[in-house]
């Protein structure tokens, strides 16, 4: 009876630019939507969280873990660093190809996992980033959800890893809260609500995000 | 804080304190000052016909409910909206508070690792073998019988909305709180109900609970004749999932059957739909769980050969038969709220303590065997064990059987409806109904039912009747008769004597 697990893969960008205040409000709002999910009956049974981290090299900062297993250190970032984020989608890959459970004759699989994927900047390995992009489409996410982070982040190139671009004006702890506030919400209706629909609807983004069409 | 005061359409005064303290999907909820209620704020415009429903939600359903004989005993089973208003363009009702018993007292193991101590007890923790075992505070999880108890609750309330011609529309745990400390039960979030001819359900429902037929025409319009949306029938089916997800802890239909090895969305959908099976079907096995798949905090209510659903008795396992094997795919053949209800009461009679005091479920339903066992520990039942199998005047000196047997334990009671088949044990039942009539206790290896409320009472042997009067005893003996009541309905018990 196991119920199909909802794998959940975020990418943080740690480049030195998020270096103070910034990463500071991503741990924040990291712990209280962890917080908050375990809240959340259907999320504790279904959800499987992983954390990629990506300045001057990507790293999985917390491998596919069950909700109620995951215990976070402090995300930190380098004093000066580039973006690789496209370094971080070549091993986002590799984890989704590993990690992800595909549906056998003998035993169901998992849900289509989520992507959340926040950057400040943008991507300095950009040859990378784009061949990467393809490769990440194929592997059947069930949303992929980017967020552009302060003044610098460059939506334009988010928006061809995927449609659906959040901006935050500022790097403070309300934005950053409010943007974690939202993805928790997304993996609860995720959780709750998977399969009926075919693909999961986002609840709305909270006042201070702005949506990029 | 600042208080918001303002009218409800009906004139009544209320205030909230500006703060949201909590948000749903639709809406918004604000505390009144003493918090006795609550005041909800739809998010959205509303459009004609769901202002019309609420209007009716409001009035002249609740008045249809809660201002009848017995209405009262509606309000702990209800969570139901009392008004209508409108604040700075936004559509609002009001509503009880939630009573104190449905937040968490305890939350989680550890010391509430998980910090949900006075958040709502929301049914999906109590449903699921793994959520029980490996999160929830040991203390909140309440006895098997709490959970027969919450059953009976909730299809009593579905059934008073069903007999107002009401349907929920999305009955699930989500809209259903439960207290399996007391044995209690509550349904919320009653304004999206539907009306047949009148009011359109707005949602398809809650995954887990959508009917079949729901899930299967889900692909086409709303319009199409084809399309099967939420009604009575489809609460029907919520309603038996719901029992027995709170009774076995385990999902009805979701077995190891892979339907879509490619797609998990569409596998998901036949699953829930058109290719629906029962876990426990007799001669389709191929929906068993797979216990290999299963993880270890799911066991043992994983394991259907272990604990099958036939445990629940012999009144339950006919309706789940009905709700899950031949009505699963046939709206038509579902067991009514009202059947739910019957056996369940029947069921409460057939309950037993276990007699192993670290059983986790304290209680279970007599096999009808000579070597009764508990079903979840294991522990063989040992000494006298008297059933009363009761029967009701039809005609006079007729006693037909009634298909309900009391089974008797120390602190037993009888009551009125046990001595009467016309008297049912639910809403309608008056103060003196309520009272005790009498009470069973073992007393140097004899088994003694003491007349505490009975008139009538009389042990009848052929020839040599003896009357037994209130405050006097007597001595249950196996295949002994006893007059239980004289009146229309009266009932005659058999007693028969099962020694393990």
């Amino acid at each position: 009876m196991s119920v199909r697990r909802l794998p959940v893969y975020i990418l943080l960008d740690t480049s030195g630019s998020m270096r103070g205040e910034p990463i500071h409000s991503v741990n924040v709002g990291l712990q209280a939507m962890l917080a908050g999910l375990r809240q959340d009956p259907y999320a504790l049974e279904s959800v499987h969280l992983s954390i990629i981290t990506f300045d001057i090299e990507a790293r999985v900062y917390l491998p596919l873990t069950p909700l109620d297993a995951v215990r976070l250190a402090e995300v930190t970032a380098p004093d000066a660093g580039a973006t690789f984020l496209g370094a971080a989608l070549e091993l986002l890959v590799q984890c989704v190809d590993r990690d992800v459970r595909k549906t056998t004759g003998e035993a169901k699989g998992d849900w289509r996992p989520l992507l959340f994927v926040m950057t400040d900047g943008s991507p300095s390995d950009l040859h990378a980033y784009r061949e990467a992009i393809p490769q990440v489409q194929a592997r059947n996410f069930g949303a992929i959800l980017a967020c552009a982070a302060g003044p610098k982040a460059k939506e334009a190139l988010l928006q061809e890893l995927t449609d659906r671009v959040v901006r935050l004006d500022t790097m403070d702890a309300a934005a950053f809260s409010g943007f974690f506030k939202w993805v928790s919400a997304s993996v609860a209706v995720g959780s709750s609500s998977a399969g009926v629909t075919g693909q999961v609807s986002l609840p709305p983004p909270p006042p201070e995000v702005q949506l990029v069409l | 804080m600042s208080i918001v005061r303002c009218k409800t359409f009906d004139g009544q005064e209320i205030a909230f304190v500006d703060e949201v303290i909590g948000s749903g999907a639709m809406k918004d909820v604000y505390f009144s000052p003493d918090r006795s209620y609550v005041v909800c704020f739809y998010k959205t415009p509303q459009d004609f016909q769901a202002r019309e429903r609420l209007q009716m939600i409001t009035g002249r359903y609740r008045e249809s409910i809660f201002s009848q004989v017995g209405g009262d005993y509606w309000k702990n089973l209800f969570c139901w909206p009392t008004a209508m208003l409108e604040h700075q363009g936004k559509l609002g009702l009001v509503a009880p508070t939630y009573a104190k018993h449905f937040f968490f007292e305890y939350g989680s193991r550890d010391g509430d690792k998980l910090s949900i101590k006075g958040k709502e007890k929301e049914g999906k923790w109590f449903a699921a073998a793994n959520l029980r075992k490996r999160h929830l505070d040991p203390r909140e999880l309440g006895t098997w019988l709490n959970h027969l108890k919450i059953c009976l609750m909730l299809s009593r309330a579905v059934r008073r909305m069903h007999f107002a011609g009401l349907a929920h529309s999305d009955l699930s745990y989500k809209n259903v709180l439960v207290d399996p400390s007391q044995g209690m039960a509550c349904v919320i979030d009653v304004d999206g109900l539907v009306v047949p001819g009148k009011f359109p359900p707005d949602v398809v429902g809650t995954p887990d609970f959508i009917a079949p037929e729901v899930v299967r025409t889900s692909h086409l319009a709303k319009d199409d004749p084809k399309r099967c949306l939420p009604r009575r029938e489809t609460d029907l089916h919520a309603l038996s999932v719901l029992i027995y997800m709170y009774l076995l802890y385990r999902h009805p239909l979701r077995g190891g059957k892979v339907h879509d090895v490619d797609d998990e969305a569409r596998d998901e959908i036949l699953t829930m739909g058109e290719k629906a099976l029962f876990i426990e079907h007799p001669t389709d096995a191929s929906n068993r769980i797979k216990l290999k798949n299963a993880k270890p905090t799911e066991l043992p209510w994983a394991d259907t050969a272990k604990l099958p659903y036939t445990l629940t008795g012999p009144y339950l396992t006919k309706l789940f038969k009905r709700a899950f094997i031949d009505g699963l795919h046939d709206p038509q053949a579902r067991p009514s709220a009202n059947d739910w209800e019957t056996a369940l009461v029947k069921t409460v009679d057939l309950i037993q303590p276990c007699l192993n005091p670290a059983c986790e479920q304290k209680w279970y339903v007599f096999d009808n065997s000579t070597k009764p066992k508990c079903p979840f520990c294991g522990t063989p039942f040992q000494g006298k064990l008297p059933v009363l199998n009761l029967y009701s005047a039809r005609a006079k000196g007729n006693f037909r059987p009634d298909d309900h047997r009391l089974m008797v334990w120390s602190g037993q009671s009888l009551f009125q409806w046990h001595a009467n088949s016309l008297i049912a044990p639910n809403e309608k039942l008056s103060e003196t109904q309520k009272k005790r009539v009498g009470y069973f206790q073992q007393h140097n290896g004899a088994w003694w039912l003491v007349n505490e409320g009975l008139p009538d009472l009389t042990e009848i042997v052929e020839g040599n009747n003896t009357p037994i009067p209130i405050r006097d005893k007597v001595a249950l003996k196996d295949g002994q008769k006893l007059l239980l009541d004289k009146n229309d309905g009266g009932r005659l018990v058999i007693v028969q004597m099962v020694e393990a």
